[in-house]
């Protein structure tokens, strides 16, 4: 029920060990990794404050659809077989390199890693980039 | 290592408390670890961590969701000093933790502690700011003049993480005055100089332990430390009270003027 | 980054450049001022007086958008002086004689004419890091948010093998990555013209591997850049686009233009965090869940691959963006199934030789430096120990050039955009957090003194900051961190957005980086009726 576990701030490129103080699947606090080999037990505001905005109110904790122009509340199989469908509608009508893949400097490796498999191998375009250029 | 062991699986199997807090290593690395009689197995893998976190602030932190809990603690000599403060502040009721002492201060240099291991300093540091390992009196023998210049080298070296206050273990209030903007004003970076750095010392006296959990938080090396050793030194010799080793209220309380108010729920500091 | 976090600290020069790294990477400055504590000497180059200006030896205020200018002119005094490398030169690097030649046009006098750098100051800074070894080079989107970025960094390149400063513990060329995991994305070829691993698309043998590993016949031709999709969606070409966990209407450098560019698309579909501006205008929006409720790893700016565990369950019905993208691909009639990040990250190792030797019970908490190529690898603390990865290093003789814009009569302000020290980004995450709120809860624009006088404007009152592309407003904070005549604006604030200002036209023609860090603006004071 009550735990410390490992992760690693996302907040900047430096990458500082963290703990998470957990109590009953509620984040309490964040708290420096003291023996990381990157911050040694110190971090940032952003690194102190990292839990602050996972269980937000304003997170979004479902899919969404555009229904008559407005985004509605639905089931994970509705959002994903209607975007699976127009996906793969649109890739029939003007070819795979009519879609575009923006994966994330947000995400973990093993996400982007999938996006770009999922650009090249499912929809089957290199147009996949990430937004570290902006 | 046997009898502690042998001993923490006493208090939780005997119900004395419902969790301990210690450490157990995960990948090499020592991590707070909540004990209890769920999982008594794996008090086998209780370590005695170099790293120290304090255990006291999360036991805290428990007990402001969980006030019926009773919790132990693996207990540094600093543990016991600062939950001591936190019993004076009513941050913990008297019962709430019970600690199981390692007896690691330097007079019983058996046990490691990371506050053992002196920090290094560069030599500029030395030349124009200030050596962390000076104690107030060796400090206090650099004439006035420069030493408040050496203070000014360090605090505009200060980042702003606040992590000197989320670390320490006596600082709990819910609207903590570092962030009042009419105290210190809110822009970039460093903070406003020396402002920020004197509310928060003003607030360490009397109440500071001296565990250096702080300034080894510091991302820059501050003397913290030795900054609220002196501000402590001042509360020892007007009012001749030790913090953290007496139950008697902290003189400043006392007098009215305490520099936060105690309040009845342990708000943590952030 | 060449280098290591932790090895900057034992630097004999670290010369800090377009990076304001207390706000932006602080556990990475803690590093640099630990090394000008133990002896080291620190240079800062920054049109902004920053913090670390307050502890460098030599801290210099060049225009905005004059480094290659800059560094040439250090070039040129370290040869005048004879502080080269010169075995260093000989052994392990090619292209000196043109850069040399290029150099010649680079004398103080000229390089002050352009950067408003003394010549005294740049005599002083070229000194001091051709003699104190090892010398770190540190720099962030200050060098590489211009028209002219790669060259930008060329000039560092340079100016680093020039002085046999690449390859050592402690001595090299370290930009520090701006988000999280941007160094992962591109190690898991996020890029339009590489595979995992920096692999190229069109050479046969990895078009070959990865088309058999994934068990289709891949696209060979490299494909759009994010700013070329922008173009082929205004254009009518690019129909859908998939957007995760970015909000590019916020960090797009031109918001206007993006904006009309994604009414042509025919899709949208968004997977965040919070519904964002982005998000708002989708079709489709997939509720992911953040970092702490998945498992998985990140790259840091030192290749270090690092673990991060769940420590909660996933809010609400969001799913991690992992099972999303399954989902999705299943969907679509590719099924891919993968019961935990670990066996995706194993698929990772085998096809990507820098991560091949690492494992999750080899990454701990402490992380594996890439390359790590077998599993008895140590992982590489510095890149380029004893010769260059392509060999020997070219040099590159890079002229100064212009950015896009200068102040002109009608916009007679320099504008830069950057990072303040509570936020992150496009600040979705950090404008919920509230004490990160608190610190900073709404965007301005950073006026010097002296120019607010002259225009009668007063701390906090709302002016207008506009552009040949837009204007926006926002509160004046007077500080003399800007010099008179620039202006600053954190990117952090979406009601105060600093792209409706900035260009999407001026781009670095190769690494197709938009110039955030230099427009033209005009300021003005806004009034009340
Ligand atoms: S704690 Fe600060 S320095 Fe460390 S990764 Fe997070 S944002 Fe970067
Ligand atoms: S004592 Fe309270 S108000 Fe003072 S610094 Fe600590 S938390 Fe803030
Ligand atoms: S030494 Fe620092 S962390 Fe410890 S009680 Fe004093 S102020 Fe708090
Ligand atoms: S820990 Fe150090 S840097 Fe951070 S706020 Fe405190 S004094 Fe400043």
């Amino acid at each position: 029920m009550y735990r410390l576990v490992p992760s690693v701030c996302s907040y900047c490129g430096a990458g500082c060990g963290v703990l998470f103080e957990v109590l009953d699947n509620h984040l309490l606090s964040t708290l420096p990794l003291k023996t990381h080999p990157v911050n040694e037990g110190r971090l940032c505001i952003k690194g102190w404050s990292l839990h602050e905005y996972v269980e937000s109110d304003m997170r979004l904790t479902g899919p969404y659809l555009r229904l008559n122009g407005r985004l509605h509340q639905v089931t994970w199989e509705r959002a994903l077989s209607f975007a699976a469908q127009r996906l793969k509608e649109i890739v029939a009508r003007y070819g795979p390199d009519s879609v575009g893949v923006l994966a994330s400097a947000k995400i973990s490796n093993e996400e982007n890693y999938l996006l770009q498999k999922f650009a090249r191998a499912v929809v089957g375009t290199n147009n996949v980039d990430h937004c570290a250029r902006l | 290592m046997a009898e502690l062991k042998d001993l923490v699986r006493q208090w939780l199997d005997s119900g004395r408390v419902d969790l301990f807090l210690g450490y157990k290593e995960v990948a090499g690395h020592p991590l707070p670890y909540a004990f209890s009689p769920d999982n008594l197995e794996e008090v086998e893998e209780l370590v005695v961590s170099p790293a120290r976190y304090s255990l006291e602030k999360l036991a805290a932190s428990i007990l402001k969701e969980r006030p019926q809990l009773k919790i132990g603690l693996l207990a540094r000599d600093c543990t016991r000093r600062a939950v001591q403060v936190l019993t004076i502040y009513n941050q913990v009721e008297p019962g709430q933790v019970e600690l199981l002492d390692l007896s690691c201060c330097p007079s019983r240099p058996q046990v490691s502690c990371s506050a053992l291991s002196p920090p290094q300093v560069g030599e500029v540091k030395r030349a124009l700011g200030i050596d962390n390992r000076l104690t107030p009196e060796q400090f206090e023998a650099i004439p006035a003049a420069e030493r408040f210049g050496r203070w000014l080298y360090e605090f505009q070296k200060c980042i702003k993480c606040y992590g000197c206050r989320d670390i320490c273990p006596v600082c709990f209030c819910r609207e903590c005055s570092l962030e009042h903007g009419e105290l210190v004003e809110p822009r970039d970076l460093p903070p406003e100089v020396p402002m920020f750095h004197w509310v928060r010392a003003v607030h360490m006296a009397g109440r500071c332990i001296d565990c250096g959990l702080c300034e080894e938080a510091c991302p820059v090396d501050i003397p913290l430390r030795l900054l609220y050793r002196q501000t402590n030194r001042i509360v020892r010799e007007l009012f001749g009270y030790d913090t953290g080793l007496t139950l008697a209220q902290p003189p400043f309380s006392v007098l009215g003027v305490g520099p936060a108010e105690p309040r009845e729920a342990a708000g943590g500091g952030k | 980054m060449t280098n290591s976090i932790a090895e900057l600290e034992d630097a004999g020069c670290i010369f800090v450049i377009g990076s304001n790294t207390t706000a932006a990477h602080p556990l990475v400055a803690r590093r640099i001022l630990r090394a000008k504590e133990k002896g080291a000497v620190l240079l800062v180059a920054d049109p902004r007086r920053i913090q670390l200006s307050l502890y460098a030896d030599v801290a210099v205020q060049h225009r905005l958008g004059s480094d290659v200018a800059l560094l040439n002119g250090l070039m040129h005094v370290i040869l005048k002086n004879g502080w080269e490398a010169r075995d260093y030169i000989a052994e392990r690097t090619e292209g000196f004689e043109e850069l040399a030649a290029l150099l010649m046009d680079y004398p103080p006098e000229r390089v002050a004419a352009i950067t408003g750098v003394a010549p005294e100051d740049l005599a002083r800074l070229a000194e001091l890091y051709a003699t104190r070894k090892p010398a770190a080079i540190v720099y962030t989107m200050g060098i590489t948010q211009h028209t002219t970025g790669v060259d930008n960094v060329k000039a560092i390149c340079n100016l680093a093998m020039l002085t046999g400063n690449v390859g050592f513990k402690s001595a090299g060329v370290n930009p520090l990555r701006g988000q999280n995991n941007v160094q992962g994305a591109c190690d898991m070829g996020a890029l339009p013209n590489v595979f995992p691993g920096y692999q190229a698309v069109n050479v046969p043998e990895n078009h070959a591997k990865f088309s058999q590993a994934w068990g289709r016949p891949l696209p060979d031709k490299p494909g759009l850049t994010i700013l070329e999709m922008v173009k082929a969606m205004e254009e009518g070409r690019l129909k859908a686009l998939y957007v995760v966990g970015e909000n590019p209407k916020l960090s797009d450098p031109d918001m206007n233009h993006l904006r009309h560019a994604m009414k042509n698309l025919e899709l949208l579909i968004v997977q965040e965090l919070f519904l964002s501006e982005t998000a708002q205008g989708a079709e489709v929006v997939f509720a992911a869940a953040s970092t702490a409720e998945k498992d998985g790893t990140f790259t840091n700016t030192e290749r270090r691959c690092l673990r991060f565990c769940k420590a909660i369950e996933p809010l609400g019905d969001s799913l991690p963006d992992w099972e999303i993208i399954c989902r999705l691909a299943t969907a679509m009639g590719y099924p891919m199934s993968y019961s935990h990040p670990e066996e995706i990250f194993a698929e990772i190792t085998r096809l990507t030789p820098s991560y091949a030797g690492m494992s999750y019970a080899r990454l701990g908490l402490s992380g594996l430096q890439w390359p790590c190529p077998t599993p008895e690898h140590p992982g590489t603390q510095f890149l380029h120990r004893d010769r260059f990865t392509r060999g020997r290093g070219r040099f590159h003789a890079v002229p100064y050039i212009d950015p896009a814009e200068l102040p002109d009569a009608e916009y007679p302000y320099f504008l830069t955009t950057g990072r303040m020290f509570a936020h992150y980004h496009t600040g979705t995450m950090t404008r919920v957090s509230p004490h990160l709120d608190r610190e900073q809860p709404t965007g301005y624009v950073e006026i010097n003194p002296e120019d607010a006088r002259r225009l009668g404007i007063a701390e906090g009152e709302t002016v207008a900051v506009a552009s040949p592309r837009g204007r926006m407003e926002a509160p004046a904070r007077l500080c003399r961190t800007v010099r008179p005549g620039t202006l600053f604006l954190p990117i952090h604030f979406g009601e105060n957005p600093t792209n409706v200002l900035t260009s999407a036209e001026a781009m670095d023609p190769l690494a197709k980086i938009p110039e955030f860090k230099v427009s033209k603006a005009r300021l003005e004071k806004v009034e009340w009726s």
